[in-house]
């Protein structure tokens, strides 16, 4: 699965995301390496998680409580959110909660992630993008200044177009 | 008005590329189709039952004759020579080529228009009150804010897939001519005990299935904080709004859910992070938005005696022209001057539709007459807001010359109908066949002006483009079995008095409507005191007398 980052492609996902599906199905947690599981899961094994001394992340969602996570996320490196349909857009305002919150590490889109949305992505807070391999085409790197003016803040520049 | 700076047209120009781009890459098959409905949407672009529909905005309703003209070339190069004006103050053309869309909004950047947000699950055009600047009662011109949110709002990375659309109205008067209790946010101008003027928030007002009247979670925010509340209350929505039916996926099915308290707790919650933030509002850029609605150049010798007597004098003579005097212009703040309303509800021609010469036609009176703007309003008609009485004889000649000076205004033909089954996708019913019925039931124009003040609202199907629910008299196009029928319902207001319309019963067929409104209207005049409305007879009444009347006779 093709990854950008900083808008560049990433060969090299050192990350291994384990979502819901493959830990019930008994997935082992690798020994070593960054590891991102559900927020759930997180919360369940987070001792045993930490004893790693592995990077860690988890994988959110519209439907999780994440006043908690907003509130603590110092032992984490990575935070994935999940877009479960082209039509769903609480990711952009999750993107946006958790950097307001002080994270500053990677903040990864996942699922409906394509061309279309990147630029907007990037604006609400997500700094990588995880794209599926059939919609990926090396063009999407234009996705980002396709409009190279806007009237909002963004996370590199928060100031709305009438305090620059 | 408002001109675009850089920042302005470069975006509208880069939307345009970027949609052409979508476009290109729709028809090579390299965008699935679920994708680029929901970006083609975003655009304004419906696939609908005849052609494409491509809905162009118009930002507060206001439009300059250059603009005009534009609108007026789109529709004779691209259409079929009209476009139709919505109750969102926009214009829709029904003809488009798919191809071709990309074309028509390069023409519309070159006078900085564009289809940005007219439809779609995301903020969409900013509406006002069509008098904003010239009206008597006003506290304040909305018209200013309404930029500064039409700036906020366009192409807001996270608020862009939200659960549904989103519709925010701005109105500044005693009355209410913005519908703003029937929005998802509307926005009252106030004023507080210390004088100063801020904004009442109404949320989760809205018609379509499940008409509600917005509720009050705020009753003064400073303008400072306009857009950070708005960013607050846009937020929660985009969170806990549903998603999971579209059908109850509006901010007023949350409101209902959480109560308006949960609501706003939620929201101040939300707002207390960002309130003295970047969003707050500078004094440099609501003065720098109030700038480009400053008053115009008014004529001092305007309300000379001469221009008196002018237009006592046509209105002696000509009693066409009177009864469009008295019918189809109104009280200006200025003397001298008088706000006329060009009428786009002619004898059997559909409702809000104008074609690309009378659209020139109402750019050349603009320029001449009105310092060279129009508004559209939620009624679907145009105004010139800004016309020395003097200059009105001129102006109606012009009007009626072009078949736009029917002296209908405020009454019973003055109708909102939506293009229905026709050229709706998702309509039930016919609605213009149903107008045409009305029209010629009601042709005279005198029995007309006895029943006075009356509004006649009509949706062909539970959508309610056309607000049924908040007409005097709605009307309902459904479908029983292939068959067009009609539900009828009475006493509706989106006014500063806003109600829901009761159901008078059992819905009529099609051959019927226009007599079953003569019966309605029968009632009325029994029943009527010395000036009382139609409004208020259905408010002392009820409805009961109307249902007695309409379904006597039947079987």
């Amino acid at each position: 699965m093709p990854l950008l980052i900083d808008q560049r492609i990433v060969t090299e996902d050192p990350w291994q995301l384990l979502d819901q599906a493959a830990l019930d199905e008994g997935s082992p947690i690798p020994e070593n390496g960054p590891v991102a599981v559900p927020l759930i899961w997180y919360r369940q094994h987070r001792e045993a998680l930490q004893q790693r001394n592995s990077p860690l992340g988890v994988i959110v969602n519209g439907d999780d409580d994440l006043a908690a996570l907003y509130a603590d996320h110092s032992q984490l490196d990575l935070i994935a959110i999940e877009f479960p349909t082209f039509r769903d857009g609480r990711g952009f305002s999750i993107a946006r909660q958790l950097v307001r919150s002080g994270f500053n590490r990677q903040i990864r889109a996942l699922g409906h992630v394509s061309r279309d949305r990147l630029a907007l992505m990037q604006s609400s807070g997500f700094n990588a993008f995880a794209i599926n391999d059939e919609r990926f085409q090396t063009d999407h790197l234009q996705a980002f200044s396709e409009i190279s003016v806007n009237y909002q803040g963004t996370t590199a520049d928060p100031r709305p177009v009438f305090r620059r | 008005m408002y001109q675009y700076n850089q920042i302005d047209q470069t975006l509208v120009d880069e939307r345009v590329e970027q949609f052409r781009d979508q476009t290109r890459r729709y028809l090579t098959g390299e965008l699935p189709e679920d994708e680029f409905s929901a970006l083609r949407l975003m655009n304004g672009l419906y696939i609908q039952r005849q052609a494409p529909m491509l809905r162009v905005a118009v930002p507060y309703g206001l439009l300059s004759s250059t603009q005009m003209r534009k609108l007026a070339h789109v529709a004779r190069t691209y259409d079929r020579g009209y476009g139709h004006f919505t109750t969102r103050t926009n214009i829709q053309f029904n003809w488009p080529e798919l191809a071709a869309v990309p074309d028509i909004l390069a023409e519309l950047a070159q006078v900085q228009m564009h289809a940005i947000q007219t439809s779609g699950n995301c903020i969409r055009n900013t509406t006002t009150d069509p008098y904003a600047g010239v009206a008597e009662s006003e506290l304040e011109d909305p018209r200013p804010y309404c930029e500064i949110i039409r700036q906020w709002s366009t192409l807001h990375p996270e608020f862009a897939y939200l659960p549904r659309k989103f519709k925010i109205a701005v109105t500044g008067a005693t009355e209410d001519r913005a519908a703003s209790q029937v929005h998802d946010i509307g926005l009252q101008m106030v004023q507080n005990a210390d004088g100063e003027i801020g904004f009442e928030v109404l949320v989760g007002g809205g018609l379509g299935r499940t008409p509600i009247i917005g509720k009050s979670i705020r009753k003064f925010l400073p303008k400072q904080h306009l857009l950070s509340y708005l960013d607050a209350i846009l937020r929660v929505y985009n969170l806990k709004g549903r998603r999971d039916n579209k059908y109850k996926a509006r901010i007023k099915i949350l409101v209902e859910a959480l109560g308006p308290d949960e609501f706003r707790r939620l929201v101040e919650e939300e707002w207390a992070h960002i309130r003295d933030g970047e969003l707050t509002l500078t004094d440099a850029e609501i003065a720098r938005a109030k700038s480009f609605f400053t008053l115009p150049d008014y004529d001092a010798n305007a309300a000379s005696a001469d221009a008196h007597a002018s237009l006592s004098d046509s209105l002696a003579t000509d009693i066409e022209f009177n009864a469009w005097y008295r019918h189809n212009t109104l009280a200006h703040r200025v003397d001298g001057y008088r706000i006329a309303i060009v009428s786009l509800k002619p004898y059997l021609e559909a409702p809000g539709d104008i074609t690309d010469s009378q659209m020139d036609a109402v750019a050349d009176l603009a320029d001449r007459y009105s310092f060279g703007e129009t508004r559209a309003t939620h009624h679907q008609n145009l105004v010139l807001t800004d016309v020395r009485k003097g200059d009105l004889y001129a102006v109606w000649q012009a009007l009626a010359a072009n078949n736009l000076a029917r002296s209908n205004i405020g009454t019973l033909t003055d109708m909102i109908v939506c293009p229905g089954f026709d050229f709706c996708s998702l309509a039930n019913a016919r609605t213009l066949n149903i107008s045409d019925q009305i029209n010629e039931h009601f042709d005279d124009m005198d029995h007309l002006y006895d029943l006075g003040e009356i509004r006649l609202n009509m949706s062909g199907c539970i959508n309610a483009c056309a607000h049924h629910h908040v007409a005097d008299i709605g009307i309902l196009g459904v479908d029983k079995k292939g068959e067009d029928w009609y539900q009828i319902s009475l006493g509706g207001s989106s006014k500063e008095d806003a109600r829901l319309g009761k159901i008078l019963g059992r819905s009529v067929p099609a051959s019927d409507v226009a007599i079953t409104v003569e019966k309605i209207l029968a009632v009325y005049v029994d029943q009527r005191g010395e000036d009382e409305s139609f409004a208020q007879v259905v408010q002392r009444v009820g409805i009961k007398p109307f249902k007695e009347r309409v379904y006597a006779t039947a079987h």
